[in-house]
């Protein structure tokens, strides 16, 4: 409290005043001045405040808060000396002038180290340039600013006309982003722009590709361009295709930056549309194509003809055909071709009215060529209407059938005398008949008459004979047997010859065994070693195949008398594909030279009183092998044997399965 | 003709050669007194139907046996044959066909008109004389005649 008595106190000293002998004059001066200053000083604080408030840009501005401070203490020494003048209290002055000479050191301390900074800042004449620049960039940005409102107006104005086309227009970055969605989209897929920026379309419209989308976008990247069909989603969960065109933009310095897709929908019309497009199209390019076919035809004569009959096409054939070229023939009138009886008959004319009425007409007749040559030509007259109905002319092909019609003239000559022949065939075969129907009625019955009466004569009239008229009478006999014999072989091999085959599957074994329980008396009376393989099922007439058993095994058992001990053997061979069957016997055999001989009529290599027989079963036997398909041959040697072979055709058709092995004697 | 004796044996037979064999044979196989010979199918169908020559014969007095040849002047053997098997008053007497023909569309002919039997005439008259025989002793001797009762109209 006495420090602040003391300070704020006057204590024992005498007011300032004093000093100046309190004379008016001298007192007032200095109370005036220092008012004054005061005053001054602490007007200038707020100037510089309002200043610094106003100029926030100032460098430095702390400082002018220093000075602001640093002036207001001034001017409060200066009160405090008019304070003192009356009031002596010197240690409060003191006070303040230390508080402001601390204020002014600091301050003048500080303002020696901003110069320094100060200098560094820019003079008038710097700023004054630094103005203009900026003044002119500010001039230049101004331009800027209205290219680039003229841009943006444009660019909207581009979008707008974007938002016009009912296309789906949207442009997406390299990420698929969405950057701009036309009205077109929102229309087509149901979302709105500002919904969907910035989303990844494919995820958006969970597209179906056409193919691999990488693909597709390498595709894109690499031709600048795509174009294909999509299916989209739309935002009502609706599925949508488009027909997708996409376009890669690029930026100024060439590297893509974004693709722009337009997409429209293909409703089922416009597929259908489009399909009838391209079909048109390929109609289009295959009429193109048969047209060039027609027009590489060789071997016909191909002409369309205007609804009056003048030529309006003309293809290769028809240059070949008649010899006119295209160029000489197109526009002249068809009955050219006709010969000139026909042209005045009107023959063509009335061809394309019937073609015309009925559709189509045919013909067969002799035309000519530009040479005057004939040909005959096989005609085909086609009328062609448009689909209206409308005749719009005809087509005509042509062939030139001379030399098939000559041979088919050959083939009818040839038809009438094989008809002929068969007709000649047909009654000799009758006559056959009815001639071998004689023979077995009509011949047999004088023999059975001399048989008849002979054996009477011999039973029970030899008692009034002489010896040799009995051996005469057993003449009579024996050759009316030998007649009666041949008679019987020679109308079997006539029916032979005219009967069916009847084919079925036959045991040649049974058949074999059934022919020996059949051979005549003597094969069961003499000593005869058989030796039979085992056969197969052969698919054959049986009755036939029957003859030639017993034809052959009879001539085996004939031939083998002479022999003390008669083998005879049946057996087959599979050669060459074919099943050949073979009757072997040890008996006289006979001299090759003549087994050509063998098998003719009446043929015989015997003599009869060595050998009986008619020359007849061996031809019968050939004659049904024969007709199997089959063929016969035989190898003979005298005194060695005989071995007849036969086959009865292919295997497949003649044979069935092999048996089992039966070996029989008798 | 008058005929009252029975007749065993009707020969239809054209050839007087084999007519003349036929009944040789058939008399030494002595299987038969009466034997009537008739010279074609005419004559055989009047026998059987008691017509023209034959009108006085009496039905019932039919034959045994016929034994009919195949070619017949006027009337053929296969007609005769018809005629008879399709008559009720005829058809069950038993016909042998004899005949030279081995053909087998006269066989099945034969058969198919109801023939009994069918024989061909061997060339060998031995042979004949045996067939003859057998055939008499089996249709004359062995065979039941057919009764009376056979030959009614149903």
């Amino acid at each position: 409290m006495d420090f602040l008595r003391q300070v704020f106190g006057a204590g024992e000293f005498m007011p300032h005043g004093y000093c100046y002998m309190w004379n008016p004059g001298l007192v007032w001066l200095h109370v005036v001045s220092d008012s004054l200053i005061a005053l001054s000083y602490f007007t200038i604080p707020f100037t510089l405040l309002w200043f610094v408030r106003k100029r926030r840009d100032l460098p430095f501005s702390w400082m002018f808060v220093l000075f602001g401070a640093f002036i207001v203490a001034c001017g409060a020494t200066h009160v405090m000396e008019v304070w003192n003048l009356w009031h002596a209290q010197y240690w409060l002055a003191g006070g303040l002038k230390a508080l402001t000479a601390i204020a002014s050191l600091g301050t003048a301390i500080l303002l020696a180290r901003l110069v320094p900074q100060a200098l560094e800042r820019p003079n008038i004449s710097q700023w004054a340039r630094a103005n203009a620049a900026l003044e002119s960039e500010i001039h230049e940005r101004r331009e800027l600013e209205i290219d680039l409102r003229i841009s943006e107006s444009r660019c909207r104005e581009q979008a707008e006309l974007l938002d016009l086309t009912h296309d789906a227009v949207i442009v997406r970055n390299l990420r698929n982003e969405i950057t701009y969605w036309n009205h077109g989209a929102e229309e087509l897929y149901g979302w709105r722009a500002e919904e969907i920026m910035g989303k990844v379309t494919h995820e958006l419209f969970q597209t179906v590709f056409p193919k691999a989308p990488a693909e597709i976008e390498r595709e894109t990247l690499e031709s600048g361009s795509w174009e294909g069909e999509l299916t989209h989603g739309r935002r009502d969960g609706s599925v949508v295709t488009v027909s997708s065109r996409w376009v890669l933009h690029k930026d100024e310095q060439g590297s893509p930056n974004g693709i722009l897709e337009s997409n429209r929908e293909i409703t089922a019309k416009q597929a259908a549309e489009e399909t009838e497009r391209k079909s048109d199209e390929e109609n289009r390019q295959r009429e193109i194509r048969f047209r060039l076919f027609i027009a590489a035809v060789k071997d016909y004569s191909i002409v369309s003809l205007d609804p009056d009959g003048f030529v309006t096409t003309w293809n290769a054939g028809a240059q070949r055909l008649k010899g006119y070229s295209a160029e000489e023939i197109i526009g002249q009138h068809m009955s050219r071709f006709y010969p000139e009886a026909d042209i005045a008959s009107g023959k063509a004319e009335s061809g394309l009215r019937q073609a015309a009425s009925a559709g189509h007409m045919e013909d067969q007749d002799w035309r000519v060529r530009k040479d005057g040559s004939q040909f005959w030509a096989e005609v085909a007259i086609t009328a062609v209407h448009d689909s209206a109905g409308k005749l719009i002319g005809f087509v005509k092909i042509a062939k030139d059938i001379t030399s098939r019609r000559d041979s088919e003239e050959q083939i009818r000559k040839l038809n009438v005398e094989l008809t002929q022949r068969v007709e000649e065939l047909g009654s000799a075969n009758r006559e056959l008949e009815s001639f071998s129907y004689s023979v077995s009625h009509d011949l047999r019955a004088p023999l059975r008459h001399m048989d008849g009466f002979a054996r009477i004569l011999k039973q029970e009239h030899s008692s009034k004979m002489a010896p040799e008229a009995i051996v005469y009478v057993d003449r009579i006999l024996e050759a009316a047997t030998h007649m009666g014999q041949l008679i019987d072989d020679l109308l079997n091999l006539a029916r032979i010859g005219r009967q069916e085959l009847k084919r079925e599957k036959k045991q040649m074994a049974g058949l074999v065994k059934q022919v020996m329980a059949e051979l005549p008396a003597e094969a069961q009376e003499r000593s005869i070693e058989w030796r039979i393989e085992p056969l197969p099922e052969m698919n054959c007439d049986p009755g036939l195949v029957k003859l030639v058993f017993a034809n052959l095994l009879a001539n085996a058992v004939k031939f083998t008398r002479l022999q003390p001990v008669a083998v005879i053997e049946v057996g087959s061979r599979i050669t060459g594909g074919q099943l050949t069957i073979f009757v072997r016997d040890n008996g006289v055999g006979f001299d090759p030279r003549y087994a050509d001989k063998l098998f003719g009529v009446f043929q015989r290599l015997h003599r009869q009183e060595d050998f009986e027989g008619t020359g007849i079963g061996l031809v019968t036997v050939q004659r049904i092998i024969r007709r199997h398909g089959g063929e016969i041959w035989v190898e003979s040697q005298v005194d060695a044997g005989t071995t007849f072979f036969f086959t009865l055709g292919p295997l497949s058709q003649s044979s069935g399965e092999p048996r089992t092995k039966e070996v029989e004697s008798a | 003709m008058l005929e009252t004796e029975t007749v065993e044996i009707l020969l239809v037979e054209d050839t007087p050669a084999d007519a003349e064999l036929a009944l040789h044979a058939l008399k030494k196989s002595k299987v038969a007194n009466h034997i009537l010979h008739v010279r074609d199918g005419a004559e055989a169908l009047d026998f059987m139907f008691c017509r023209g020559a034959y009108c006085l014969r009496s039905e019932e007095n039919r034959p045994v046996l016929v034994l009919l040849d195949l070619k017949l002047p006027k009337v053929d053997g296969l007609q005769v044959l018809k005629q008879i098997k399709s008559d009720p008053r005829t058809m069950a007497i038993p016909v042998i066909m004899m005949t030279s023909s081995k053909e087998e569309s006269d066989v099945a002919a034969g058969y198919q008109l109801g023939v009994n039997s069918y024989i061909q005439k061997p060339v060998n008259y031995g042979e004949f004389q045996e067939a003859v025989r057998q055939l008499g002793m089996y249709w004359l001797l062995v065979n039941t005649k057919p009764p009376e009762a056979a030959f009614q109209t149903r």
